[in-house]
């Protein structure tokens, strides 16, 4: 199989497909099934993150700027197609098509960051995208064509956790098989040492540039499955605390270790669920949790370093 | 007659009011061993960062097989074959021994995006050809059993070794080592003499070296350029270069004179 890691992928979403379809028949409470495609799509978002900001070492803060240009893209289509081509056999192609869209336009806005931020790093390059996302915010709030600042509403509910978990092992597929090879390991070479890199025949603007156009066309893909699983968007949902959201996901799964943010995903989006019996103090346990989490294990919630090798030998004066 | 593999004409470079290196004229042959000496600050490392394009020259021009090189990016250089080792070593840390070597040999691996997400035969058999290649390299320098250990895990001889192979792997005409000895001790500067010789006759290359250790380039160089202060002030062969009195009374000092 590690041959042929495209069957993994086949299986991953045959296995969603079936699942989907037998949860709701088998009296699956929905609750736990919105939940199951929020996990979705957070794992995408933050896989598609730890592309930039793990794998290739760039610092965006802007990833719900391209989840809202998908959300909006996407939603957009759908609401004026939905009407016209109502029956329910083109439905899947319909939203397949929109959320393509979507993650196409918010691969162009990563087009679109990621040139003009190539000489910047570190600290510059997080307010740019920071930025970036707060832009998007803006002309999103003053567009009446999208609602302006109350949203689009009554998007119909296309996103089954079947098309999430879906479309969250594409993701995961695309991340892994892409840093797995030759080609791939250029990501982790910019991420480690520029200069070398580029000593090395490593065109770093390039693989700089392809992080942030692919990590930005899932973000996008996550928007139009949010936006088709809630059924309401508004120009305040993808504001900055959403970028950090995904950002701690990636931190808290160990920058650039694939397993370990995805497992990260599913524990941050778990874990407000669980403190829902707490109510009032929910959001301060969470913030204290991550925070002791992050202080606990700073490498990674599941990072346990290899300690192999001979130590490093003296350093010549 | 054929273009030299490096060609500076009067090269200079200015940062600020320091001219770190000031009007550098020197060839390096196909196949030649050189060498460039000289004190602390002298501009050596400077050079280097010039040929591999990492910074522009202020003035004068670089060749490479007769070829300007002025607007070419450092990777555009590396394809050119050009390759280099860092005198404060720069090994990518988070990548395995053998990863580190894949990366640059990247350089000759025909598929890039698309092959790596479709894994179809084409792609698995490059990738086979690859590590062969990376592991033929690391075998040279006896570092293949090291190939899945993280690369910051290798003594310090061993990254300096792995560093050279990393800069075999993009198949390099002209390679520039940055004082590949430092650290190591006697019985591995000698195996690490043989080995550059070794390399040249092997793959063909010429090689630009920069070390303080004088046994080893009086050993190994068949030119031998002197930078001072920026100034290149003597060129020629470990003889003329041991007994030259502007070169003794500058870096050399009294001890390695004839
Ligand atoms: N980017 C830079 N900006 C300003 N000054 C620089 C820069 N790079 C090098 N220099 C200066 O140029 C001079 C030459 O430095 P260089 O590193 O080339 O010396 P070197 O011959 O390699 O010395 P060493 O034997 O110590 O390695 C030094 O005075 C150094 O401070
Ligand atoms: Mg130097």
């Amino acid at each position: 199989m590690k041959r042929h890691p495209q069957l993994w992928l086949l299986a991953a979403i045959i296995l969603a497909a079936v699942l989907s379809a037998s949860a709701r028949p088998a009296g699956v409470n929905p609750y736990y099934l919105g939940v199951a495609v929020d996990v979705g799509i957070n794992v995408i978002l933050a896989v598609s993150l730890n592309l930039i900001n793990g794998h290739t070492g760039q610092f965006s803060l802007g990833h719900a700027g391209f989840m809202a240009v998908g959300a909006y893209v996407a939603s957009s289509i759908t609401l004026g197609l939905a009407a016209r081509f109502g029956g329910p056999a083109l439905t899947p192609l319909l939203f397949a098509g929109s959320l393509l869209a979507g993650g196409l336009a918010a691969a162009l806005a990563g087009l679109a960051v990621g040139v003009p931020s190539l000489r910047l790093r570190g600290d510059y390059l997080a307010i740019v995208t920071l930025g970036f996302g707060e832009i998007i915010r803006v002309i999103l709030q003053t567009t009446d064509a999208v609602g302006a600042a109350s949203g689009l509403k009554g998007i119909p509910k296309f996103t089954s956790f079947g098309w999430a978990w879906a479309l969250a092992a594409l993701t995961v597929y695309v991340v892994a098989c892409l840093v797995n090879s030759t080609y791939g390991r250029g990501f982790i070479a910019v991420h480690d040492d520029e200069v070398a890199a580029r000593s090395m025949g490593i065109n770093t603007t390039r693989y700089k540039v392809t992080a942030f156009v692919i990590g930005a066309f899932f973000a996008g893909l996550a928007g139009g499955l949010y936006a088709h699983h809630k059924q309401f968007i508004s120009p305040g949902g993808f504001d900055f605390n959403k970028s950090i959201e995904i950002v701690v996901m990636v931190i808290l799964g160990g920058m650039g270790r694939t397993a370990g943010v995805i497992a990260a995903a599913i524990v941050l989006t778990l874990l407000p669920e669980v403190l829902r019996p707490v109510a009032e103090y929910r959001m301060i346990l969470y913030a204290l949790l991550i925070l002791g989490l992050m202080l606990a294990r700073p490498q990674g919630l599941f990072t346990w370093e290899r300690r192999t090798g001979a130590k490093p030998g003296p350093q010549p004066t | 007659m054929k273009p030299p593999r490096l060609q500076l004409d009067s090269v200079t470079i200015r940062f600020g009011g320091l001219t770190a290196v000031s009007e550098v004229s020197l060839i390096v042959g196909d196949r030649e061993l050189a060498g460039l000496i000289g004190p602390n600050g002298a501009g050596k490392t400077t050079l280097f960062n010039l040929v591999t394009a990492v910074y522009q020259p202020t003035e004068g021009t670089i060749r490479l097989g007769g070829e300007p090189t002025d607007r070419l990016e450092p990777h555009q250089l590396t394809a050119r074959g050009v390759a280099r080792t860092f005198q404060n070593i720069r090994l990518f840390p988070s990548l395995s021994v053998l990863d580190n070597v894949r990366v640059a040999a990247r350089l000759h691996c025909p598929h890039g995006l698309r092959q790596s997400l479709w894994r179809g035969a084409a792609f698995r058999a490059a990738e086979a050809a690859v590590e062969k290649e990376s592991l033929e390299l690391l075998n040279i320098f006896d570092l293949a059993r090291y190939r899945d250990e993280p690369a910051k895990s290798l003594p310090y001889g061993n990254q300096r070794r792995l560093e050279i192979v990393r800069a075999l792997a993009t198949r390099p005409r002209l390679l520039l080592l940055d004082e590949p000895a430092a650290g190591m001790n006697p019985t591995e500067k000698v195996a690490l003499t043989q080995l550059i010789r070794e390399i040249r006759d092997r793959f063909q290359l010429a090689v630009l070296l920069v070390e303080h250790d004088m046994q080893l380039v009086m050993d190994l160089c068949e030119r031998i350029h002197v930078l001072d202060h920026g100034v290149k002030i003597a060129e020629g062969s470990p003889t003329e270069i041991r007994s030259n009195p502007q070169v003794i009374e500058a870096y050399l000092g009294p001890d390695h004179a004839l």
